[in-house]
Formats: C-alpha cells, sequence, structure tokens
C-alpha cells in the first residue's frame, strides 16, 4: 500500500529547510536564505509553517544589536522526513516496477 | 508551482541540501598552529636556558601560554560570531576541547600541590594533547591529526625513559609531528577549498 505523502513536506522550499536542518544542530536564517536561494519573505512563510507544526524551533535573538533567527529540527520534525523519505522510497520503488513491469 | 512539485523533485532537493550542508572540513588550522608554534618555542628556549644555567627557565611556558590561552579567546569569540550554521562536528570539538582545558588545569594543580613529579605531569601534559589530536581527526576524519596523537602517545612514554633535560626536546618533535604538520595541512586544504 503506497504511504500518503506528508504535505506539509511535499513542497520545494519547506522540503529544502528540512534537508538543510536535518544534517546540522542549527542553522541562522540567512544561511536557509543563502542555501535555499528563496525571497526572505516566502522563506519566512515557510518557516512558520513548519514551526506551527512542531517540526521545527526557531528562537529569536540578538548579536550587535541585530535581529538573529536561529532555526532548528526538533524530534518531531526529524520522525516526519524520515517518515517522508521512507515514503518516497516506496513510491520510487512502485514506480520502477511498473515501469520495468 | 507546489502542484508541480514530483516525487523525483523531492529527491532531488533532498540530495542538493544534504550535499550543501553535511559536514565540509572548514578547520583552517589556526588553532593548531597557534599552539604548535607557541609550545614549539616555548620548549626550544626552555632547553637553551637550561643548557645556558638561567635560574628561570621555566619562564617561556607561562609567558607563551598566556598570550596564546588570550589569543585563543578571542580568535574563538570571532569565530562563534562568524559561523551561521553549527553541525554536530562543531558541537563535539567544543567540548572535547573545553574538557581538554579542565583536565590540563587539573593535571597543573596536581603538579603544584607537589602530588606528582613533573616528569610524571609532562608525560601526562603531551598524552592529554595527544588525545586532543586524535579525537579531533577521528570527528573531522582528518588522518595526519589521528596520527599526531598516536606519536604523541609514543613520545609521552618515552619521556619516562630519557633525561628531564632531553624530554624539552621531545615536547618540541612531537607538537611539530602532532600540531604543526597537520594545522599546515588543514591551512592548504582550507584554502584550496575556498576558490572553488
Amino acid at each position: 500500500m503506497f504511504k500518503e505523502l506528508d504535505p506539509l513536506l511535499h513542497s520545494q522550499l519547506r522540503l529544502q529547510v528540512m534537508s538543510l536542518l536535518v544534517g546540522v544542530e542549527s542553522a541562522e536564517f540567512t544561511y536557509l536564505l543563502e542555501e535555499t536561494g528563496a525571497t526572505r519573505g516566502n522563506l519566512s512563510v515557510q518557516i512558520t509553517k513548519l514551526k506551527d507544526a512542531g517540526y521545527i524551533d526557531v528562537n529569536k535573538s540578538f548579536r550587535n544589536n541585530y535581529p538573529l533567527t536561529t532555526c532548528k529540527i526538533t524530534p518531531k520534525g526529524v520522525k516526519a522526513f524520515e517518515k517522508y523519505v521512507e515514503a518516497l522510497q516506496e513510491y520510487l520503488k512502485l514506480d520502477k516496477k511498473s515501469r520495468s513491469s | 508551482m507546489e502542484t508541480t512539485f514530483t516525487e523525483q523533485d523531492s529527491l532531488r532537493v533532498i540530495t542538493e541540501m544534504i550535499e550543501n550542508s553535511k559536514a565540509k572540513i572548514r578547520d583552517n588550522g589556526f588553532f593548531y598552529l597557534l599552539w604548535g608554534w607557541l609550545v614549539l618555542i616555548a620548549s626550544l628556549s626552555n632547553f637553551i636556558l637550561l643548557i645556558i644555567d638561567y635560574d628561570k627557565a621555566w619562564l617561556p611556558w607561562p609567558i607563551l601560554m598566556t598570550g596564546g590561552g588570550i589569543a585563543s579567546g578571542i580568535a574563538g569569540y570571532r569565530l562563534g560570531k562568524r559561523i551561521k550554521v553549527r553541525t554536530f562536528f562543531d558541537t563535539a570539538m567544543i567540548y572535547l576541547w573545553y574538557g581538554f582545558l579542565a583536565t590540563l588545569f587539573i593535571i597543573l594543580f596536581t603538579a603544584a600541590k607537589g602530588n606528582v613529579s613533573w616528569v610524571v605531569t609532562n608525560a601526562l601534559i603531551i598524552a592529554l594533547y595527544g588525545l586532543g589530536t586524535f579525537v579531533s581527526g577521528g570527528i573531522l576524519n582528518f588522518k595526519p591529526l589521528i596520527w599526531g596523537g598516536i606519536f604523541s602517545w609514543v613520545i609521552a612514554i618515552v619521556t619516562l625513559f630519557i633525561p628531564d633535560l632531553y624530554s624539552l626536546l621531545a615536547v618540541a618533535l612531537s607538537i611539530v609531528v602532532a600540531y604543526l604538520i597537520p594545522g599546515y595541512m588543514l591551512k592548504s586544504r582550507f584554502n584550496k577549498n575556498s576558490h572553488v
């Protein structure tokens, strides 16, 4: 039976953010901005969605009087990401099978 | 745009992003070179001062090590402000070197109290900085540091069997192998990578 892909992760930018965060301990907003190539506004909206779902923690502080936003994946986020990858693998297996038959 | 996002796209995005964030060696060797040179200068000048019979031959140590501590503190603070992403490797390194520092102080305190001879203290300190490079090498997956650590452990044992005076030369040799050579290798690797 094919597992449903998590709609929250099945979006380019949100998946980019989660893939970046899954391998590191924490990352600044500007790092995510550089690596994803997204616009500030769009990234901000998607980060809020991930935060509301409990997939990431967002910490706002100050450094040299400038606001500093740091993001960190939560255990719930890691689980969701792993589940998404599993579902994806299953999908690709099915896809391969249907092509070879 | 989100409606045309396929499963193949997902796979591409995940692979690309993981490739971007995966731990690259970002170490430019600065701390290894700083401490390598300071310890080398301290041990060699201590050796020369003993030969010329200067009564405070140990003086280079407190001066250079305090200077190194201050320089490291400033460099570490600046580095912390510059990095935008913190990997698990960074955290492991921070804990390793803070643990190194705490253990070093305990050894020095024990020696200062007169509980352990300076010969044993010397061997313990060499073994301790060997541990530092050995574990760093493992974390960074950088063989020269791992071999440098093992070399330091051998030197630590050797110092127990040679005259005190020559143990300073043993320290100098181990610091060249365990800190300076890997430090310069890290530096050249870092410079090459940053031009790509």
